[in-house]
């Protein structure tokens, strides 16, 4: 079954109907997990919670493009989801376009300042192209925020949506995200499997073996990273139409190293690891603030912090935690969640061998 | 005020360069990005804070004792987190240290609360030297002279002693130094103490002038990654070239241009400058072989 | 074999829905008997937590409050949760707050970035926002909003006064303005632009700052080649001790002038090794060290439940901003709604109750703050407070 006879075989998205019931059965779940969360609050979820880790699953798919698949770094994605987020905010309340229209402008907008940023990218490597991706992460906040088109300082108001006349909300959100979202999902899938992402895993294994075998390393490289960008973009405008409002102050290096650590922690290389280490992370970096209300473990940590450490700081625990986490996910598990996953697999498969 | 720019922006660049120069140490052995770097001097210049305002240290005894600490500090992070990475890739480092960074600074505000602090120096960041009409406060005319001696003593360091030249040995070929008799672990570990320790020095420099919270080293951070591309990631002298370079280009842009850019042209600078010369301003540039 | 997955999974999901639409009870959320529920929200972490101390003050006076019996048999129950000052987070933890625990207000959660992303969904949601944002940024008040009270003077009025004040008391004409490059910054710049329109004077320099920047040489220069005799702030800590330390060195020393935001005059004394003395502030609350009977009351509780805590300014300016809501919940009485509650908050005229300006809101008008007192910095980091409440909202 594993033996794949033709490239057919091979593209297919359900390789056999067991995992296309499986498909739909997930489809399904997602279908009514809303309605689950709102009955139940799981783990202290919220609809809210869902939506932000499908924004930013989709982010970290569009970096695993660039980052697992082609090789390249970047440590300014936290950019194009700002330039995504503004775009659609811009083009919704200064020229009221429909949404439908403005979330794909914004992609290719984005995508085109990806392409921009992927010519220098041509002559850098490693340490060199992360620093270069840092400055223009750094540099278009800035940029953003001294233009007065843009809000300036203030920041925009993102538009009130209407969905036959009423408001959106967090819920009539989470079935446009998701639907977005499982659409781009398989676009990401599928362009692995064609000779786009083949090129692109040509590059990242040896981007010289590649050439030799005719690969332009010039398209390919900018392609990745535009394509990486229209990811990033699209989920910039979902984020500015959930939170409503956006800042040039929200968008951080932290988001971008934020960004970065979900790809690693889900398995360089993998879509379905780069969704997990989204939801992974964005859940941890949400729930785990209040440390002194956890059972047993709580009180013992504040009893600590007054004797040694202050009281003030006792919410840093959470950074700790989650930069200790990335470490660890690093060191003891290169391959991430997804090879995890992958063992677990294999150990089922095996067992009792 | 032409001549005053200049001189605020080589002050200034020193600082740069002296945390650029802590960089280098680590990437011309071990080849790893250190974003911790930051933050492995902020924790150490809360040492010294602690010895002198808590335990009443004097001066010269917590700097040693800081230095001490800071020697560990760089020497455990190597052994207990990045010796143990196995098949370790190029963004699987950038990530461990950008955990530990993420580890300092949450260690920090735990520790020692958000509050803004200053570090008791004995070179005040007020008086001044005058020469000609030009002003530099006392600290960063120190700052200029240790940024500058440390990056000679680090110079000769690497190319003559036994040490110095199995670091380098170390860094072009791991296995083949480990052949020829060298402890290539040692080494890295030496590397990032000895890099830990130069930080250190920045660290508090840079606290003495201005503050003291745990947020303190993010913009020097970027600024020394800045000029240590600048000056090429393998070259020592290269980092006070490029440490100088970026500070009076940032001043004389601020003063003429716009201060409104003058955070942002730092990386313009720097891309501007990697296409044209990909390996930056003093080091080699040096092909991968198939 | 599909068809039946289909078929039962159509079942399965009418059966959820079923079950997801319990009969809630007509009662108000966040009200019991015996308790209010109250969130807060205030980076406790990363760069802007220094204004985390706001929201544990809050919570001392609650304890406080709780302490001598709560308000009308009710006792505060009240939550802290940290933000970061990440927006999304804010609104993650607002959900939580709201669907999860259901919270009647919240009170005094910091920033206005974070506030702005969740301020309608608070609306939408009936919840009270009593001196969210604590801060004066006019984009917060802006459009009228029943369920906001603001209680922090805003910004632009606060630097027009400032200005105004060195104009008329000081007799400094040549201003200049350094503000760091946010919405804070820029109402700052925006009111002592209005004062010198008003007065057809000229602003001599406007110089800017990102928040990340830690080498402020280049801006001292260009501050002093302005000539100003005078430059008001609006800037945070940092900040102000790098300019500080930047002008003196250069040999300029012009008249300081800045917000009630720095106005912990000991930590900004010592980071700035003694060159805060002189500094005018506006100060909307009372000093540290005063003598009003709340203030001893304050520091009392201070030193029986939090003794670990540093008596700062923005640590005991987190109780200025609970002050109106417990007045609130004590004129509303023991039928607590939101409604009753609007109301009697907007019974409030010129109350003094608190360690605060007068605060008064009116059905129109629920922006509370409207003066503040100057006062300048001693030697020994004290303050002197110059004058009476000044009006400053025109």
């Amino acid at each position: 079954m594993d033996i794949k006879r033709s490239y057919y075989e091979d593209i297919e998205l359900f390789k056999s109907n067991t995992i296309l019931v499986w498909s739909i059965l997930f489809l399904v779940f997602l279908g009514i997990l809303p309605w689950l969360v709102k009955a139940y609050h799981l783990l202290g979820m919220s609809i809210y919670i869902l939506n932000l880790i499908t924004i930013n699953a989709l982010v970290a798919i569009g970096l695993n493009i660039l980052v697992g698949y082609t090789g390249q770094i970047s440590m300014g994605h936290a950019g194009f989801f700002a330039i995504g987020a503004f775009t659609t905010v811009i083009f919704i309340v200064n020229w009221s376009f429909p949404l439908y229209i403005a979330l794909p402008i914004a992609g290719f907008i984005s995508s085109a300042f990806g392409f921009i940023l992927g010519l220098p990218a041509l002559r850098l490597k490693g340490p060199y192209l992360a620093i270069a991706t840092l400055g223009f992460g750094m540099s278009i906040t800035t940029i953003i925020k001294h233009m007065e088109f843009f809000g300036g300082r203030m920041g925009l108001q993102a538009p009130k949506l209407y969905l036959f006349g009423t408001p959106m909300k967090d819920i009539h959100y989470y079935y446009v995200i998701m639907i977005i979202a499982v659409l781009m999902v398989i676009g990401a899938l599928k362009l692995i499997k064609t000779r786009v992402g083949r090129a692109f895993i040509a590059i990242r294994d040896s981007d010289i073996a590649a050439e030799a075998m005719g690969v332009n390393l010039t398209y390919y490289k900018t392609l990745s990273f535009a394509v990486s960008a229209f990811y990033t973009g699209i989920a910039g405008g979902l984020y500015a139409l959930i939170l409503g409002f956006i800042n040039p102050e929200g968008f951080t290096m932290i988001m971008s190293i934020a960004f970065l650590a979900m790809v690693v922690v889900g398995g360089l290389g993998s879509i379905m690891g780069s969704i997990a280490g989204a939801a992974l992370l964005t859940y941890l970096d949400i729930k785990l603030q209040v440390v002194q209300d956890i059972p047993a473990i709580g009180p013992a940590l504040v009893a600590f912090s007054q004797k040694y450490m202050s009281m003030a700081g006792i919410s840093n625990i959470a950074v700790i935690v989650y930069g200790l986490i990335m470490i660890l996910i690093v060191l003891f598990e290169p391959l991430g969640i997804f090879g995890f996953w992958i063992r677990t697999k294999r150990y089922w498969k095996t067992w009792p061998f | 005020m032409l001549g005053q720019l200049i001189v605020s922006g080589l002050a200034v660049g020193a600082c740069y360069s002296l945390l650029a120069l802590a960089m280098v140490i680590i990437y011309k052995t071990s080849d790893v990005l250190n974003f911790a770097q930051g933050e492995m001097a902020m924790i150490s210049t809360y040492v010294a804070f602690t010895l002198m305002e808590s335990h009443h240290v004097p001066f010269q005894w917590a700097v040693i004792l800081t230095f001490l600490f800071a020697i560990l500090l760089g020497a455990s992070f190597e052994f207990v987190f990045l010796r143990q990475a196995k098949e370790p890739t190029v963004l699987g480092l950038i990530i461990i240290t950008l955990g530990f960074e993420m580890i300092l600074m949450g260690f920090a505000g735990w520790k020692w609360g958000p509050d803004q602090r200053s570090l008791d120096f004995p070179v005040s960041n007020i008086e001044t030297y005058n020469l000609f009409g030009l002003v530099m406060s006392k600290i960063n005319f120190w700052t200029i002279v240790i940024s500058l001696v440390l990056m000679f003593i680090l110079f000769l360091f690497f190319r003559y002693t036994k040490v110095g030249v199995a670091m380098r040995a170390t860094q072009q070929n791991q296995l083949a130094a480990r052949v020829m008799g060298i402890r290539t672990k040692w080494i890295l570990s030496f590397t990032w103490a000895i890099s830990s320790m130069v930080g250190a020095v920045a660290g508090m420099l840079i606290a003495a002038l201005g503050v003291l919270d745990p947020t303190m080293m993010m913009d020097p951070l970027l600024k020394s990654f800045a000029s240590a591309v600048l000056g090429g990631m393998t070259s020592l002298p290269g980092t006070a070239v490029g440490g100088a370079m970026l500070g009076i280009i940032e001043n004389l842009f601020g003063g003429y241009v716009s201060l409104a850019f003058k955070s942002v042209v730092a990386f313009a600078v720097i891309v501007l400058m990697l296409c044209i010369k990909p390996s930056g301003l003093l080091a080699k540039h040096y092909v991968k072989k198939v | 074999m599909l068809k039946k997955a289909f078929v039962s999974m159509a079942l399965l999901m009418m059966v959820t829905f079923l079950m997801t639409t319990p009969g809630l009870a007509q009662k108000v959320r966040g009200v019991t008997d015996t308790e209010v529920l109250i969130g807060q929200t205030g980076p406790q972490t990363g760069p802007a937590a220094l204004w985390g101390a706001v929201a544990r003050g809050t919570g001392l006076y609650f304890k406080g409050i709780n302490d001598e019996g709560g308000i009308h048999g009710r006792k505060v129950k009240y939550f802290l949760r940290d933000d970061g000052y990440q927006p999304a987070k804010t609104r993650a933890i607002a959900t939580e707050f709201v669907e999860q625990m259901g919270i009647f207000g919240v009170v005094g959660c910091v920033g206005v970035g974070p506030g702005m992303a969740v301020r309608d969904y608070y609306t939408e949601n009936k919840v009270l926002m009593v001196s969210f944002g604590c801060s004066g940024v006019t984009n917060w008040i802006n459009p009228f909003n029943r369920y906001i009270f603001a209680t922090y003077p805003l910004y632009v009025d606060e630097a027009r006064g400032l200005t105004r004040y060195l104009f008329e008391q000081m007799k400094l004409t040549k201003v200049a303005v350094f503000y760091q490059n946010d919405d804070y910054g820029k109402q700052g710049l925006e009111g002592v632009e209005h004062y010198e329109k008003e007065k057809g004077l000229k602003l001599v320099a406007s110089v800017s700052a990102e928040v990340t920047e830690r080498d402020l040489s280049s801006h001292a220069l260009k501050l002093k080649s302005s000539g100003a005799e005078a430059v008001v702030m609006w800037a945070m800590p940092t900040h102000a001790a790098l300019l500080l330390a930047e002008c003196a060195k250069i040999g300029y020393k012009p008249q300081w002038a800045t917000s009630s935001t720095l106005s912990d005059s000991p930590v900004m004394m010592q980071i700035t090794k003694g060159l805060w003395t002189g500094m005018i502030l506006s100060y909307p609350i009372e000093p540290p060290d005063s003598n009003n009977p709340l203030m001893v009351k304050y520091r009392a509780w201070h030193q029986k439940y939090e003794p670990n805590e540093r008596w700062g300014t923005f640590y005991y300016s987190g109780c200025v901003y609970a002050e109106p809501f417990v007045e609130g919940l004590k004129r509303a009485g023991r039928n607590l709604t939101p409604e009753t509650f609007i109301k009697a908050m907007e019974t409030l005229k010129d109350w003094r109750g608190g360690i605060g300006g007068p605060f008064t809101f009116t059905s129109t008008d629920h922006q509370g703050a409207k003066y503040v007192r100057y006062a300048q910095v001693q030697p020994d980091s004290t303050v002197k407070i110059l004058t009476d409440w000044v009006r400053i909202t025109k």
